[in-house]
């Protein structure tokens, strides 16, 4: 309700809404910076879906920066949107072999310091990767009885009526197994 | 000292490998909670991602798309018009470099093998069209060999030659009564003269008298036996000067047969302003000197006596003028039965062309000359 009627958002009002998970945070980084990064992308070999994955990929990286509690904001948020979309792109270029097709000196004076966020970033993404990789191979019910319970956070009551098991001790044994499975999964391949 | 300190480092082993025997399991406890955690710590922030991204892409599907694209253009247009196109064309060369390169090279080779293609073409054209225009120059200089042999054989048979040669040109007739006139040219230095007529008679003509300034020569049949003079000729003797373009036209022997030619008056004066001949645009071949040069009502305008070789069309013709002139230079004694009475008047002047060739034909004479010496 507060956020509805709020007309100005500043960089730390949209920092802290996404650190909530607020829906109209998004909707204002959405409103205010994706123009940006689509003319970025445009006019670099994109299109607008191109646009839209790498505005994604730049709002998951400032979110899970924000979400760690080291983030600290050393430019407008729209530059380091800005710089972090057009280093996921070059990435993306590079991936699919054309080379250097942004200029590295292009925007230089708009670009912000972010090597350590891409790092960082990197990291996050393997770790994700290598998790979601893991969760494929632990095969179903497993996959999605540890889903339902460590993401959608259901509790051990809905997951035994949804699995069907007799009891909730059950249900729990049984999540304890998958994870175990999981934890071989996950580490074994580290 | 050494003992005790042994004993206390036993004891210290001791305590060392119990501490050591009880720490092991704990190690371990503690490296699977730490495992453990470090798994639902992932697992957590693999869900947190995939909630994020659920949440950005109901987001996205909210945003007005046709919103962001006017102000992406709006962008691309004013904000970054000024650097972006430089931008763009500079990326747009990195990128598209190598491609260039190949292309320019290809464009390049291309070129060239065009140009040399072409001028090889070119070339090949040229050298064919030497190849012909050699040809016609060697047809020009077999021409030209020709007519040097044709007249070294003539310059042999009428002037050079030791052996018995045979100069051939035409004459035609002054009187009815058998004298004829021909070139100078022609008779120069004969031993025996014959003339021809085109039926195929023969006659052994006499000499009378040369004019070498005119080039003319005044022959005689009358001796030959088989001669019969005839009651008149056709055609006139007009000593009056004839006008530029005078149509005008010539019968004689240029080769075995009688060979008929047409032209006009082109000028008063012969070769080099000589003022004893017109010149005459008609074809005349070696052969056509001594014939008559008639106009068009036959009257005997000149006498045919040379052609320039290297004048187009420039042939020339003694005025009949000097022929009046020769005959009354001529010695009395040199004429039997009395003075060349020349035939004024033209009786040819009604008829047309061919019969007045006919009717002059009768009168034309090939005139065969043989030396035995220069």
């Amino acid at each position: 309700m507060r956020e509805t009627i709020r007309l100005q958002w500043t960089d730390n009002d949209l920092l802290e809404g996404l650190a909530n998970g607020s829906d109209a945070a998004l909707n204002q980084l959405y409103k205010r910076f994706f123009p940006t990064v689509l003319h970025l992308i445009q006019s670099n070999n994109g299109n607008e879906d191109d646009a839209k994955d790498i505005f994604q990929e730049a709002l998951v990286v400032l979110y899970e920066h924000v979400q760690a509690g080291t983030f600290t904001l050393n430019a407008q948020l729209k530059t380091y949107l800005y710089s972090v979309s057009r280093r996921l792109w070059l990435k993306q270029l590079a991936r699919r072999g054309r080379y250097s097709a942004l200029a590295p000196d292009d925007l230089n004076e708009t670009d912000a310091p972010v090597d350590d966020d891409m790092a960082e970033h990197e990291l996050r993404d393997q770790q994700f990767e290598h998790m979601g990789a893991s969760l494929d191979k632990l095969g179903e019910p497993c996959r999605t009885l540890l889903e339902d319970f460590y993401i959608r956070h259901l509790s051990m009551q809905d997951i035994t009526e949804k699995f069907g098991y007799t009891n909730a001790d059950n249900a729990k044994t049984q999540k304890y197994k998958c994870l175990m499975r999981l934890k071989r999964l996950f580490f074994s391949n580290m | 000292m050494a003992v005790r300190s042994t004993v206390v480092c036993i004891i210290c082993l001791q305590i060392k490998v119990l501490i050591g025997l009880s720490a092991m399991p704990v190690n371990n406890r503690h490296n699977t909670m730490n495992e453990e955690r470090e798994l639902t710590d992932a697992l957590d922030r693999y869900g947190r991602r995939i909630l994020f991204k659920e949440k950005l892409a109901r987001a996205e599907a909210m945003v007005d798309m046709d919103a962001m694209r006017e102000q992406a253009r709006l962008l691309a247009q004013a904000t970054d018009a000024p650097i972006q196109p430089i931008g763009r064309v500079r990326n747009y060369w990195r990128t598209h470099r190598p491609t260039f390169a190949v292309a320019a090279a290809v464009a390049i080779m291309t070129t060239f093998a065009t140009l040399v293609f072409v001028k090889y073409y070119r070339n090949a054209n040229q050298q064919q069209e030497q190849y012909s225009m050699l040809r016609r120059d060697v047809q020009a200089i077999k021409k030209s060999q020709n007519r040097i042999l044709d007249g070294l054989s003539v310059r042999r048979k009428s002037l050079i030659t030791v052996n018995p040669g045979q100069v051939a040109g035409s004459s035609f007739m002054l009187t009815p009564d058998g004298y004829l006139v021909t070139n100078n040219h022609i008779v120069q230095g004969a031993d025996s003269v014959y003339v021809q007529s085109q039926s195929g008679d023969v006659y052994k003509a006499r000499v009378v008298y040369t004019n070498r300034g005119y080039d003319l020569a005044i022959l005689s049949v009358a001796d030959d036996s088989t001669f019969r003079p005839a009651k008149s000729l056709p055609y006139g003797f007009d000593p009056r000067p004839s006008d530029l373009g005078e149509r005008v036209f010539t019968l004689g022997f240029p080769r075995d047969e009688i060979v008929y030619g047409e032209g006009y008056l082109s000028s008063g004066t012969g070769y080099r302003n000589d003022s004893t001949a017109y010149q005459v645009a008609i074809s005349v071949n070696p052969g056509n000197s001594g014939g008559p040069l008639l106009d068009a009502q036959g009257n005997v305008v000149g006498i045919i006596s040379g052609k320039q070789v290297s004048t187009e069309g420039a042939s020339f013709a003694i005025k009949t003028d000097y022929l009046y002139r020769a005959i009354e230079a001529i010695p009395n004694d040199s004429l039997k039965g009395g003075p060349i009475k020349l035939n004024r008047r033209t009786s040819l002047n009604r008829l047309p062309r061919t019969q007045q060739i006919k009717r002059v034909q009768q009168n034309v004479f090939m005139v065969k000359v043989f030396k035995h010496k220069e």
